[in-house]
């Protein structure tokens, strides 16, 4: 690969945990409120929070280029706030892929948090556990396979995000570049061989880490549920 | 709903593809899309023969041909495409005066779009010169006939090392003139035929690039060479080189070749 290819990797990686923090941060709540909370507009929240999937990339990654942009007052808010425009920037792009891998966070843990034992929940409630606790010392801990599942979805699928990355970032290398954006161009470009060796590149590093991911976690016992984490 | 009319609409489907006579198939660029749907209605009204269209970048229809796609005829947005499946041996233009030269039917014409509530000076030369331009959109230059009649422009201005920088690049012309309709970028280098359509003319303005800043975009048509219906695809370059069609290429922002 080429110093171009590397900056568009590293600008691929910094996107893809920058975006799983952040998802991780919103999800987890987000997924508790629906399996704990009650009425109807639950069902409202996580239909939206799946919506992302039914959208064609590029239509999504239009809307929010219309969205961010300085033609509505929620764009230009956001501009003043971050004193630039968020469309063909880093940050635009960190929006972009939240939004798109939203449904890859949530679903995993609604499935998880809703598998776990209501006895327990029950339990910790008369015990006088609030929500927060709740989550933490019950859900997160019992549900750590669906939490894995979630960060390696999020972070995967914004690795190989390129339909938002495409309409919202106007190809500028070291800022919204990525490294499917540079996979994309070098096929399209009829630069088969180097597309081969970035797509190989690609494909080794996400066996690689997700092997050391699912290692440790094996270990710990994550995915067989024992109590030693 | 009752029973039979399900059975009815079963047989339908099932029996409709038999019936119908098989269409030709059009591969054709990006740019040809607000041109050529009316064409085809008059192309099927005047000889009988019904053509469907698939529009797509012209790299990526290349692509798809070479690895057999079926498409019975590309109209492409330069010459190089064409010319590529020629020396692969997938496409020729048997019937022209040299069978390994793509036929050109037009010639785009590149222009500087903006929108009318900008709060910059109209599309000139003079805009592309202003500091106060922070960001341009372009097609890709590696691959769109326009991206790189754009960076040509540029560079034929002495502009292009300049406004490296605040160049922001979309995948194709409509993609550029979104960032620009959307007001994400301030101005784009973009086709005569994506500004003449409605949506860009009711939002914003067009300036026409000297056609002697960058090599003109002569547009050609080739025959896939695996196609059934080469009678029909005659029919239809004969069609597409005729006066009235190609003055009608005029009114959308090509120029007629003939």
């Amino acid at each position: 690969m080429s110093a171009m290819d590397w900056q568009a990797f590293a600008l691929s990686l910094r996107l893809a945990t920058v975006t799983t923090a952040i998802l991780l941060a919103i999800a987890v709540p987000l997924a508790a409120l629906i399996v704990l909370g009650r009425g109807r507009w639950l069902a409202a929240v996580e239909a939206l929070a799946t919506l992302p999937m039914v959208l064609p990339p590029t239509v999504l990654g239009f809307f929010l280029l219309v969205l961010l942009g300085p033609r509505t007052a929620f764009g230009r808010g956001i501009a003043a706030l971050l004193g630039h425009p968020l469309a063909f920037s880093f940050d635009g792009l960190v929006v972009g892929s939240v939004i798109y891998s939203l449904p890859f966070a949530v679903q995993p843990l609604v499935a998880g948090f809703a598998s776990v034992d209501t006895a327990l929940v029950d339990a910790a409630r008369l015990l006088g556990a609030g929500p927060i606790r709740l989550v933490s010392s019950i859900l997160v801990p019992l549900a750590r396979r669906s939490l894995l599942a979630a960060v390696v979805l999020s972070f995967l699928h914004t690795v190989g995000e390129f339909g938002v990355v495409l309409m919202l970032g106007g190809d500028i290398p070291g800022a919204t570049r990525t490294l499917s954006i540079v996979l994309y161009n070098q096929v399209e470009n009829f630069d088969y061989a180097a597309a081969d060796r970035t797509a190989a590149i690609l494909l080794g590093l996400s066996v690689f880490a997700l092997a050391i991911i699912y290692s440790i976690s094996h270990k710990r016992g994550v995915l067989r549920g024992g109590r030693d984490a | 709903m009752p029973k039979r009319i399900v059975h009815a609409l079963l047989a339908f489907l099932l029996v409709a593809p038999l019936c119908a006579q098989t269409p030709l198939r059009v591969a054709a660029a990006a740019d040809l899309e607000p041109v050529l749907p009316p064409i085809l209605d008059e192309f099927q009204r005047a000889t009988g023969i019904h053509a469907e269209a698939t529009y797509q970048a012209s790299a990526m229809l290349t692509t798809q041909i070479q690895n057999g796609a079926p498409f019975d005829v590309f109209l492409s947005a330069d010459l190089s495409f064409p010319k590529r499946l020629i020396e692969d041996g997938l496409a020729d233009a048997a019937g022209s005066a040299d069978s390994t030269t793509p036929i050109t039917y037009a010639k785009g014409a590149l222009v500087l779009w903006e929108r009318s509530d900008s709060h910059l000076p109209p599309p000139s030369l003079d805009l592309l010169r202003s500091p106060a331009l922070k960001r341009l959109a372009i097609a890709n230059p590696d691959r769109a006939p326009y991206g790189r009649a754009a960076v040509a422009a540029l560079q034929s201005l002495n502009l292009y090392d300049t406004l490296k920088p605040r160049l922001v690049t979309a995948e194709n012309i409509s993609q550029a003139a979104q960032f620009v309709d959307s007001a994400n970028a301030d101005a784009g280098l973009i086709s005569l035929t994506s500004a003449l359509t409605p949506r860009l003319t009711a939002d914003g303005t067009y300036f026409v690039i000297p056609r002697d800043l960058y090599p003109p975009i002569e547009q050609g048509v080739v025959i896939v060479s695996n196609t059934k219906q080469r009678a029909a695809v005659h029919k239809l370059l004969d069609f597409l080189l005729s006066p009235p069609v190609q003055a009608e290429l005029a009114k959308s922002g090509l120029t007629p070749v003939k």
